[in-house]
């Protein structure tokens, strides 16, 4: 009986291990990295400027989108909850491919295959989505704003003649900080 | 506790955050939760990792220097006289007579029970493991503890989480004759991160005013771990541990050194407003001079448990609350009596955060009570005031008490009638922040504090005992603290401070002799300090840390004072992924100056070659 008891319990205490690892991946996978990005993000809303027609109302929501594997977590949505754009909500919504993007404003772009960037931004070429990724080529393949690490720490690229094409204006501050890309370069 | 709430504050305090600063954010980094510079109501100024590795300097007591609000000289290639708003102790003495700066290591006390102090030679923490500094000038009684009568010290360490992998280093030079360090970071599962790390120095000689060589070359072999569990997403433990030993020449005299050290940390958040905090450790340091004639031997043991819970009360109040038992045992030689003694010390505290006004107006006030054998019950209450009229301004007032309880220096050497009692301050402060454009940062602080009880020498009519420790001293210091940040753009960095100090010691008998009012401390009246940090086009990195300490003025004729000087650093990088290499020069301007003590220190070059993957 002793025996018994002593197997069913570490037993129990393996399930509970396993169950709770995880668990626990689940959520602790959003790394420092995705957290300061998702910061990035939202501050993104409060310096590009919008065509007026591409929100439905005044009220109207300005939405995020994640396109392919999110790595945000609920960090994302934590940190635009209850934020406001001049007056429109930020909301955060999640997409598997280029075709269920409908309405939206900013897209992170987060492909798990590589060399699909260049599909995705032309397909959306002409819409007023300011596209953004950290993938290596994303830029070449007409991205407008890729994070890079540097010295541990996360700067970006902005491509210009991408954001004037989709009529965005990118306001003096962020470009500031930012590095151009021209696609001569990189 | 800056530490405490990181992951559940990440979101609201990360989008607070302008987008300078997050492009400043360590993406390795876990443990800071970044700070709200612009809404703390006290004088604290803070040193990122990122800032220490770019000043290019290598021990622990130099990276104290990128705080302009605190005062550093060192006496010789091993000791250093630290403290902040003054009361740094006689120059000749070489540190050992500052006693009013409490410096915590990831929440473990280095403040020494023996004579008041530090001793800043065994505090060697590998420099690229520490996360951040929080130094904090004027009083921190209420939260921290004893002794945290002019300041607060905290060094914190990055998680294991964020030192994975494995980082090495070599470096060689002129003064630091040689450094290795080694550090591997590595995962158990995906909850379970660790390191281990070792690192060795050999520094070199200073030289004596005679132009002599001091003769106190030292070295020290350090190591240790640290692991960080994450059971769940509320919940983060924690343990960590070093073990040192090191050999310091003095002239003739050799002095060995070792000490370990175990700490854990265990953090629970119930909510948002609501979190308990636990820590656990124990520190052993022993020294001894084996080979002088008068053989000195010292060895402490801490033992020390602490619990912190907060919680809120209504919307408007959060109550902060908790209590610490610490137990001291040390062993010495010489003069103490008695030779051996147990230092139990039992404190509580209490801290209400009252929002008068929401997003406006914020008041703090608390109080420590503690025992402890030497002076009895102790009161150390504050109470501060934070006005933010928006988010780029912020006015701060505060009243605080705080005292220095005897040493076993001021207690045990002298037995006579009249008891040593504790030092006190009375400190009031008033300070501004303004962050007028994003890139720039600005902080102002003034205080006006009144000291009494000080610690004298006194003269007795009784022919065993000539001379006594006393309290009959009282002073008055005041001050001005100004510090800046300015991100001039994505590549160029700048950070300094000016601080101007006043103090008038006087005694209040007719007893005190006059060499105690340097016995207190001779301090200079200005320091300036500059840092730049630039990045170059090709990961080029030329970085600048220059400053000015102004003279440590002649007392007597038998008190020589120190002269004013100016100096700087300069470091000159290059990264080769996964390598960086090096060079820095130190205290370039003169081939040598003085500081504190009788040392002279020497314009020094060292070349380093780090490798990261």
């Amino acid at each position: 009986m002793a025996i018994l008891k002593k197997i069913t319990g570490s037993f129990h205490m393996a399930l509970l291990l396993v169950c709770s690892t995880v668990f626990l991946s689940a959520q602790t996978s959003v790394t420092r990295e995705y957290q300061v990005k998702a910061a990035f993000i939202f501050n993104f809303t409060q310096f590009v400027e919008w065509p007026e027609n591409s929100f439905s109302g005044n009220q109207s929501p300005l939405i995020i989108g994640v396109l392919g594997q999110n790595p945000f977590g609920s960090f994302l949505e934590e940190t635009v909850l209850g934020e406001k754009m001049n007056g429109h909500p930020l909301i955060v919504k999640y997409y598997n491919n280029v075709e269920e993007v409908k309405s939206c404003h900013i897209l992170f772009v987060n492909l798990p295959e590589t060399n699909k960037e260049e599909e995705v931004n032309a397909a959306l070429k002409g819409r007023s989505i300011l596209t953004v990724s950290d993938a290596p080529g994303f830029m070449q393949a007409g991205g407008m704003i890729r994070f890079f690490t540097k010295n541990n720490k996360i700067q970006f690229q902005i491509n210009l003649e991408a954001t004037k094409y989709a009529n965005l204006v990118i306001s003096s501050k962020l470009l500031r900080l930012a590095e151009i890309f021209t696609s001569g370069k990189k | 506790m800056a530490q405490v709430n990181d992951t559940i504050q990440a979101v609201s305090a990360l989008k607070k955050l302008s987008l300078e600063e997050l492009m400043n954010i360590e993406v390795t980094s876990v443990s800071m939760r970044p700070e709200k510079l612009t809404e703390v109501a006290s004088a604290v100024q803070v040193i990122s990792g990122e800032e220490m590795r770019r000043s290019g300097v290598t021990r622990l007591p130099e990276a104290l220097r990128l705080a302009s609000n605190v005062q550093v000289a060192q006496a010789n290639s091993h000791d250093w006289a630290i403290t902040a708003r003054g009361f740094n102790g006689l120059p000749s003495a070489g540190g050992i007579l500052a006693n009013k700066l409490l410096v915590m290591i990831d929440g473990r006390s280095v403040y020494n029970p023996l004579f008041g102090g530090v001793y800043w030679d065994v505090q060697n923490a590998m420099l690229s493991n520490i996360d951040h500094i929080e130094v904090v000038s004027g009083p921190g009684g209420t939260l921290w503890g004893a002794n945290a009568v002019n300041g607060v010290i905290n060094i914190i360490s990055k998680s294991a989480r964020e030192t994975q992998g494995v980082f090495a280093s070599a470096t060689g030079g002129s003064l630091l004759q040689d450094q290795v360090e080694v550090r591997y970071g590595f995962r158990l599962d995906s909850t379970i991160f660790c390191r281990v790390y070792g690192q060795r120095f050999d520094q070199k000689n200073t030289t004596m005013a005679s132009g002599k060589s001091a003769l106190d070359a030292w070295n020290m072999t350090q190591g240790g771990f640290r692991m960080d569990y994450y059971p769940s997403k509320k919940s983060t433990l924690s343990l960590q541990g070093d073990l040192y030993s090191g050999v310091e020449n003095s002239l003739a005299k050799v002095n060995n050194t070792n000490g370990q050290n175990a700490v854990a940390h265990f953090t629970h958040l119930f909510s948002n407003e609501s979190d308990i905090h636990v820590k656990v450790y124990f520190d052993r340091t022993w020294r001894t001079t084996p080979n002088s004639a008068k053989p000195f031997f010292y060895e402490l043991n801490t033992y020390d448990i602490d619990v912190q819970h907060r919680f809120p009360i209504g919307s408007r109040q959060s109550i902060l609350w908790g209590g610490a038992y610490r137990l001291q045992q040390d062993k010495t030689a010489g003069s103490f009596i008695p030779k051996n003694r147990d230092m139990p010390l039992l404190s509580c505290f209490v801290q209400d955060e009252i929002t008068l006004a929401p997003e406006r107006l914020k008041m703090t006030i608390g109080s420590k009570f503690f025992n402890n054998v030497f002076s009895g019950f102790e009161v150390q209450p504050s109470a501060r005031l934070a006005l933010t009229p928006n988010k780029k301004h912020t006015i701060w007032s505060s009243v605080s008490r705080a005292v220095r309880i005897p040493s076993r220096f001021d207690s045990d050497i002298t037995v006579t009638p009249v008891k040593f009692r504790s030092e006190k301050v009375i400190a009031y402060e008033l300070g501004y922040r303004t962050r007028p454009v994003d890139q720039l940062l600005l902080s102002f602080s003034t205080f006006y504090n009144k000291y009494n009880d000080l610690r004298s020498l006194d003269s007795t009519s009784n022919t065993q005992f000539p001379i006594i420790l006393a309290n009959s001293q009282a002073a008055e210091s005041w001050g001005l603290e100004f510090s800046a940040t300015f991100q001039v753009n994505g590549a160029w960095r700048l950070r300094g401070g000016y601080t101007h100090f006043e103090k008038h010691i006087y005694p209040v008998s007719t007893k005190v002799l006059p060499v105690s009012v340097a016995f207190e401390g001779v301090d200079s009246k200005n320091q300036f300090m500059l840092q730049s940090i630039l990045d170059l086009p090709g990961t080029i990195q030329l970085d600048l840390v220059s400053r000015y300490i102004d003279a440590l003025p002649a007392i007597a004729a038998n008190i020589p004072g120190v002269p004013a000087y100016f100096t700087f650093d300069i470091r000159l990088a290059r990264q080769l992924n996964p390598f960086e290499i090096s060079l820095v020069g130190q205290n370039l301007l003169e081939d040598e100056h003085a500081e504190t003590g009788s040392s002279k220190i020497p314009r020094s070059f060292y070349g380093k070659l780090t490798w990261q993957f």
